[in-house]
């Protein structure tokens, strides 16, 4: 097992400690003193010089693993290390080829989720298996592409990583596959050794060019590996190839016509497992019973003896375990050795029995020599049934949560898990589904899949996908709407207010102020709209004009979320009212925004010089009262509150006052002459 | 397979005692004993100095990133007692507010959860926590609790924001009725949980198990179950996981994860709180999983492909 490479490198863990902290996807880790805090009571030096070391779980957002690399002394006091390293699992989601394999499946699965459940039985097994089978043809497709990446790739280490994904791949094909046969279609006694057959055959391929060396050559028999490839053949039950190629043989070698007959003829009439329900299994036994004892009296009457590769042909038929044995090579796995002992010595196996022979075949075929591997541990826990190790296994195993995550769903769905209850009581697929869903997470486009994935988790679905999507960066605006459309499908309004909240925060400081504005209305954040238009109205004062008019003129309701946006709102329609000419209504307006303190008091001034061109228009257009009510406000403002006293002191302001007052008097004259004349004509 | 993705090289030029990541993991925040702290942008396995702040006169022990909602905020503290808010306006970071309240070094900082407002608790080796809240136009309100732990206040951490009651929306403008509650870690060997009622701050609970000085406390996030779990570690070596199952939160029991070696410095949560990271003790970093029947399990990868999970056992985690 391969050493694990140093993650901050060169540290010494005699005078250094390890210091990290979560990122919303990764660990950050780096190197520090502790026991500086609190005095200096104790120091953190730890006398052991033990490896320096991370334990790390490949699920988890960890840590790597590092080597204590030796380090000569370095000064005290001058840190081998500033730097800080950034951690992260699961970078399988960032390789462009695997890419398919999780938006393909994506589909499966929720197509699975939304798949009758009324359905009984057989169509629904029949409809679980399809399940199966797509999702293998999706693996498969991958494992293409990967190749493809592979062969094309320059660089070598490139090359490297792309075949280790091949077999990767390659792998859990094999294992789905098998978990489809035993579990999902749940073949019984007879179909099962059929299905057995074709899965050696699909996945045993590393005889497949000696095959087709032999098979291309001019003259097949003679080939000097001619009989290897009829023992393949028979190895594999594939009895219609093994004659066709003995015929040659026999052609080649009349002598042998006898012996070649007999053999032919006993390989022709071998009983199979029908998948058909032409035969009972009690009818195939008794007949496999009869062509056994036919078999063994031809090799005891010593037919076979001149011709040791035949002789050898017959033990096979026979289930001869050593005769098979002896074809390891042929065979190259322990799996393949179990369903060819199987198809020779037990084709009635039923699915409960497997679990002996497989444990058996295993010890057979390794003979000591060599120790089963994780995979082979995966496949037995599978000939025995028990899915849960199956799982466990795998997911020690694999570097992500992908396999496991939509086997065990599909798993479920067949019914087939206990509700397995983990610390927060959800069961195994969830917790799985939540694990790889989270990992999805931390890519930028892959977390959609990840919504849809928490979205049929029932339990901790919900609350994952809120701690989640926080965490989305808001680098546009699309990939913040797209972020609030999710949020509000659900119905998460924490989530949505936060993000609108974020969104105005990022538009203004920016300056974008109408954006801003839009942000916090949706996000029903009346303070920050306060603010938002106390920033427009200042602008206003400065700049003479408003910026976004599109947006405070089609307020709507919405202006009711703060009294500054109200204001603003309505500040901006007097304007508008002025434009269009309809003075008095714009008069009254003006009025009201004081009168009803709908305006800042800060703002009166403005309002008032405000009032100034319509003061002055040849149309009288304040009433006597209005005149009244303006003069008011004006002494209001100026007098009173000594915190205005700079109206006394600034000459502008002053100036500005006396001219209020002077235009509001000669108003109310030119008034009270017009009303006390309005009766009589 | 964990891999490193991103080195940065800080260039600080003395010890570095904390690294944050921002909200997005977009940014990267560093303090060091040579008194700065540095910004980096670290988007794409970058790493893009954005900052480097000057103000303090001490090493600078922590720093905390504020959410997003109230803009790019950070908050470092020191041993020069100082605490200093910076904030980034018009593309450059300044220092927006510095809190001088402090008789000695301030050890921890830690952010409110964000529906709280703008909040910052501090704790100090002078005993005391204190409180900053923003409350508008530059202004910070500062509430202290002094003689929260006696000899020195080492570590705070919030409780996630849970509203009392229903959780029906609120109708706009409205605050609801949150319960603030966080909890704090010194050298009396205690953990202390404060609720503020009536707008004080009142010791709420006090968690006696740790036979040294606590040195972190983590608060993990919720995950909507009604429990709350709370991680604290010591220099006593142990790492305790207390848990409330009640929402009045008043009877809290412990559970010690593990007894390590050595001093215990730092615990952290994942930002589901499926995973505590633990580090301390023989220099490693360590990940905890609570397994099915509630034992507390390290994850551990040593022999990879064989035997991943290990549990502690009964015996090992009663080890005194």
């Amino acid at each position: 097992d391969t050493v694990p490479p140093q993650v901050v490198p060169g540290a010494d863990p005699s005078t250094r400690q390890l210091c990290f902290a979560w990122g919303p996807a990764e660990v950050l880790v780096c190197e520090t003193l502790f026991g500086r805090a609190g005095g200096s009571r104790y120091r953190c030096l730890s006398r052991s010089p033990s490896p320096l070391r991370f334990w790390s779980e490949g699920r988890a957002g960890a840590a790597a693993r590092t080597l204590t690399g030796s380090v000569a002394g370095t000064g005290q006091g001058t840190p081998s290390s500033t730097r800080v390293f950034v951690v992260r699992r699961d970078q399988d989601i960032y390789i462009q080829t695997l890419r398919k394999l999780f938006n393909e499946s994506h589909g499966i699965f929720m197509g699975l989720q939304r798949s009758e459940e009324e359905l009984a039985g057989k169509s629904r097994k029949a409809q679980l298996v399809q399940v199966s089978k797509n999702y293998r043809s999706v693996i498969r497709a991958c494992m293409e592409d990967m190749h493809q990446a592979a062969v094309s790739a320059r660089d070598p280490a490139l090359q490297g990583q792309y075949s280790t994904q091949v077999s990767i791949l390659s792998a859990m094909e094999l294992i789905w596959n098998l978990c489809e046969i035993l579990f999902v279609e749940a073949a019984a006694a007879g179909p099962l050794l059929l299905r057995l057959l074709d899965w050696v055959r699909l996945h045993v391929c590393d005889v497949d060019s000696m095959v087709r060396e032999v098979l291309s050559s001019e003259s097949p028999s003679k080939h000097k590996l001619f009989w290897n490839v009829v023992d393949v053949f028979v190895l594999q039950g594939r009895m219609d190839e093994a004659r066709h190629l003995l015929s040659k043989e026999a052609s080649a070698n009349p002598t042998s016509m006898n012996m070649y007959k007999i053999l032919d003829d006993l390989m022709k009439k071998m009983p199979v497992p029908s998948l058909g329900n032409t035969q009972t299994l009690t009818e195939l036994e008794l007949k496999w019973q009869h062509w056994h004892e036919e078999c063994q009296r031809y090799l005891q009457d010593g037919t076979f003896a001149s011709n040791p590769h035949m002789e050898s042909i017959c033990k096979i038929l026979l289930g001869d375990e050593d005769a098979i044995l002896e074809k390891k090579e042929l065979m190259t796995t322990w799996y393949h050795f179990l369903v060819t002992r199987l198809l020779y010595s037990h084709p009635t196996v039923k699915p409960l029995e497997l679990r002996f022979y497989a444990q058996s075949s295993m010890d057979l075929f390794l003979g000591g020599e060599s120790s089963p591997e994780p995979l082979d541990m995966i496949l037995m826990a599978a000939f025995e049934f028990e899915m849960h190790q199956v799982i466990k296994e795998c997911s020690i195993v694999l570097s992500n949560w992908w396999f496991v995550a939509h086997l065990t769903d599909l798993l479920d769905h067949c019914k087939l898990l206990q509700s397995h209850n983990l610390y927060f009581g959800s069961n195994m697929r969830e917790f799985l589904l939540l694990e790889y869903a989270s990992g999805l997470f931390s890519h930028h486009s892959l977390w959609q899949l990840g919504v849809d994935y928490f979205d049929h988790c029932p339990e901790y679905g919900r609350v994952y996908l809120e701690l989640h999507i926080e965490r989305i960066p808001l680098s546009t605006e699309q990939k913040a709407l797209k972020v609030l459309r999710i949020c509000e499908q659900r119905q998460m309004h924490e989530q949505v207010r936060s993000i609108c909240k974020i969104m105005a925060m990022k538009a203004l400081r920016n300056n974008r102020l109408g954006s801003a504005l839009s942000w916090s209305i949706r996000a029903k954040d009346a303070a920050f709209a306060t603010l938002i238009s106390d920033r427009f109205l200042k602008d206003y004062c400065e700049r003479g004009c408003f910026s976004d008019l599109d947006l405070i003129d089609n307020l709507g309701p919405s202006m009711l979320l703060s009294d500054r946006l109200t204001f603003l709102g309505k500040y901006r329609e007097f304007h508008r009212l002025y434009g269009e000419k309809r003075f008095p209504e714009a008069a009254r307006l003006l009025l009201t925004l004081m009168t009803a303190h709908i305006a800042p008091c800060s703002f009166w001034m403005t309002l008032l010089t405000d009032a100034l061109p319509l003061l002055e228009q040849k149309e009288v257009i304040f009433s006597a009262e209005q005149t009244y009510e303006l003069m008011r406000c004006l002494e209001d403002l100026t007098a009173g509150n000594p915190d205005k006293q700079k109206f006394q002191d600034d000459d502008d302001e002053t100036t500005k006052v006396e001219m209020l007052r002077l235009a509001l008097a000669r108003n109310l004259a030119r008034v009270i002459v017009k009303e006390g004349t309005v009766e009589g004509s | 397979q964990v891999s490193v993705i991103n080195t940065v090289d800080t260039s600080h030029e003395d010890m570095i005692h904390d690294a944050q990541m921002d909200y997005y993991g977009t940014r990267l925040a560093t303090c060091s004993s040579d008194r700065s702290v540095k910004i980096f942008d670290v988007r794409n396995g970058g790493q893009i100095l954005i900052a480097d702040l000057r103000g303090h006169e001490g090493p600078v022990w922590q720093v905390a990133w504020a959410h997003p909602m109230y803009g790019n905020i950070l908050a470092s503290c020191s041993y020069d007692r100082k605490v200093i808010i910076w904030k980034e306006e018009n593309g450059t970071w300044e220092k927006t507010y510095e809190y001088t309240g402090h008789d000695s070094s301030v050890n921890s900082v830690c952010w409110a959860p964000h529906d709280y407002g703008l909040i910052l608790a501090c704790g100090s080796s002078d005993g005391a926590i204190s409180l900053l809240s923003y409350t508008g136009d530059g202004q910070w309100e500062v509430k202290k609790i002094s003689n929260a732990h006696t000899i020195g206040c080492n570590a705070v951490s919030w409780a996630p924001a849970v509203v009392p009651g229903s959780l029906i929306e609120q109708p706009s403008g409205q605050k609801p009725n949150y319960i603030k509650r966080f909890a704090s870690g010194g050298c009396d060997n205690l953990v202390k949980i404060w609720k503020e009622e009536d707008s004080q701050w009142k010791e709420e609970q006090k968690l006696e198990a740790h036979s040294d000085w606590v040195r972190d406390v983590a608060w993990a996030p919720s995950i909507g179950l009604p429990t709350s779990t709370i991680a604290s570690c010591s220099q006593d070596g142990r790492v305790f996981i207390w848990t409330c199952d009640d929402a009045s939160g008043n009877s809290w029991s412990p559970k010690l994860l593990h007894k390590f070696n050595d001093v215990v410095w730092h615990v952290s949560w994942s930002i589901t709180a499926n995973i505590l990271a633990v580090s301390g003790g023989d220099n490693k970093v360590t990940l905890w999983k609570e397994s099915v029947d509630g034992l507390w399990v390290c994850i551990s990868d040593v022999n990879k492909g064989q035997g991943g999970v290990s549990a502690v056992t009964e015996g090992q985690q009663n080890e005194q």
